[in-house]
């Protein structure tokens, strides 16, 4: 029976984010943490592998502080973990981080479905599951909010803008998850300890015998957004006082 | 032929992609993949439509064969709106041509064929400039540009679509409560606000202001007391006064109310980071504020 793999991303908390004086970004001292979302992801395969009958393996794409997140990640459930310890990771773009995990899911053999998240809690971009897809050549079923498997069929209900899909494809696949596709359970003493006894690959990028791994998206700046507002509070006077202060303002707004 | 192409599965967002692309002073195409799409894009004001003829229920299969038609084409820059189905097929045709994607642009400069582009990142707080050579797929939210208008010719292309996923059944959307996206006014709560009964006050005002009423995604969420929630995950809003009760103002939740009119902060909290977000604020009790507050407008 085939593997199902869980892709995440281990990522700054942006609760830790500190702006500089100057509006660049300092996330020295950020704690990392496995996405949001891909908490949903990880338990999507851990059902589908039980369905299956198969492993379930988690698969990130990471530097070296990802190792941290191996753990984490094996106690919410999977059989295995496979990290790809990378530098690149760290500037990779849509293009190479696809083109990374497409290399990592082929090598694994014998994988029946991948599930991501929509799009990680640092940039959000959310593209990598339909990207992974196209570098596999597979079917992609994104926006999923409810997954059933029969036999080698899997039929998914889409949550899209206008309606709800209900579609079906044969494995393998790719697909994508949205939160309310499951509750990721916080993990269980017993789970944290027994994360530890689970096997672990760990792989290079120069293993994966990719040629091209050059972002085509070069970053030129991170800065903070800034927003220019009137901040003006009222704190002459009562409570009154201010009230009729704010009204006044609004008045004047033409808001009122 | 070369130039920029065009995607939306929402037509008004097809119209204002083709407003930025023909800034640029080069040929503009739109991508359809259905008779009555192509027949609506014909009137966006683009050089020329084309309808990529497959025969699948979902635009989504089409990705594929439009790589294909976009790469022989020797297409520029593909720009898609940014929906659901839209990311998607982006994303996808990103993959197959193994060219650079960028997601959910706020701005795009073409220089001498370099794209420069910014967008949003660790929710909002963050803005992130790329440069991009070469081909690029770029998805864009609405109302970022004014929409064109005017006739061009439909081109027919057949394709073979890619028929590993099929459509089951297509159910619509139950909407629960009101379209805060669309609302003139907001009293928002949020988690400074303690009991449900409370939001009486909220109604109050927002009765006076002609107001609906939203949250933070605290009150939504671990609170349930309201469906909806303004925020990065949440509904984004741009009314002309967006009024706080009680919210601290994380900026996780600011990025859904930024684009506001006016902003009115009510805390009791004088650090409170929706002070740095608002126009005018108040610290004070809300339930000594708001009373007054409520009066004075019936004042008017």
């Amino acid at each position: 029976m085939g593997k199902v793999i869980a892709c995440y991303k281990w990522v700054p908390d942006e609760a830790d984010i500190k702006i500089n004086s100057d509006h660049t970004i300092d996330l020295s001292k950020a704690k990392w943490k496995i996405s949001d979302y891909d908490k949903n992801a990880i338990e999507a395969a851990v059902q589908a592998a039980q369905v299956l009958e198969g492993k379930a393996v988690s698969l990130t794409f990471g530097g070296a502080n990802a190792k941290s997140s191996l753990k984490d990640a094996l106690s919410r459930g999977p059989d295995e973990a496979c990290w790809i310890n990378s530098d690149l990771a760290s500037e990779a773009d849509g293009f190479v981080t696809a083109t990374v995990l497409a290399a990592a899911v082929r090598k694994m053999e014998d994988v029946s479905l991948v599930i991501c998240a929509e799009g990680a809690s640092d940039t959000y971009a959310r593209q990598i599951t339909p990207r992974l897809g196209a570098e596999l050549d597979w079917p992609v079923i994104t926006s999923v909010s409810n997954i059933s498997i029969n036999g080698n069929t899997i039929r998914a209900e889409r949550q899209l803008d206008d309606c709800i899909q209900t579609v079906e494809a044969e494995l393998p696949a790719v697909i994508s998850v949205l939160p309310e596709v499951n509750d990721a359970p916080l993990p269980s003493l017993k789970a944290v300890i027994a994360a530890s006894k689970k096997p672990v690959t760990e792989l290079g990028d120069k293993d994966l015998g990719i040629t091209d791994l050059t972002s085509k998206t070069r970053v030129q700046s991170q800065k903070a957004y800034v927003m220019i507002r009137k901040n003006i509070i009222f704190t002459e006077g009562d409570a009154l006082d201010q009230v009729k202060e704010l009204v006044g303002n609004l008045k004047k707004e033409g808001i009122l | 032929m070369a130039g920029i192409y065009i995607y939306s599965d929402k037509g008004p967002l097809a119209a204002e992609l083709v407003g930025f692309a023909k800034t640029t002073g080069k040929a503009v195409n739109i991508v359809t993949f259905d008779q009555n799409s192509a027949a609506s894009a014909a009137e966006y004001g683009a050089d020329k439509v084309y309808l990529l003829a497959g025969d699948s229920l979902l635009v989504e299969n089409n990705a594929r064969a439009a790589a294909k038609f976009l790469m022989n084409e020797e297409a520029e820059l593909f720009l898609v709106g940014s929906t659901p189905r839209g990311r998607d097929i982006a994303a996808r045709i990103a993959g197959y041509l193994q060219c650079a994607m960028v997601s959910d642009v706020s701005s795009i400069v073409i220089n001498d064929g370099q794209v420069s582009t910014e967008r949003m990142i660790y929710g909002g707080a963050v803005i992130q400039s790329e440069m991009i050579d070469g081909m690029a797929v770029l998805t864009i939210p609405p109302g970022k540009f004014e929409a064109a208008s005017g006739t061009a010719e439909i081109a027919t292309v057949n394709i073979n679509a890619d028929s590993r996923v099929s459509l089951i059944t297509t159910a619509p959307i139950v909407k629960k409560g009101v379209d805060i996206s669309a609302a003139d006014k907001i009293v928002c709560i949020g988690l400074g606000m303690e009991k449900k009964q409370d939001m009486q006050i909220a109604q109050d005002l927002a009765q006076v202001l002609g107001a609906e009423i939203s949250c933070t995604r605290g009150i939504a969420e671990e609170r349930q007391w309201l469906p909806q929630y303004i925020g990065i995950s949440g509904e984004t809003v741009k009314p002309s006064l967006y009024l706080s009760m009680g919210v601290s103002g994380q900026v996780q939740h600011v990025v859904g109310m930024r684009e506001a009119q006016i902003i009115v902060g009510i805390d009791i909290n004088d650090k409170a980071p929706i002070f740095d977000a608002a126009d005018y604020g108040i610290v004070g009790d809300m339930f000594e504020i708001v009373p007054l507050l409520i009066q004075e407008i019936k004042n008017i």
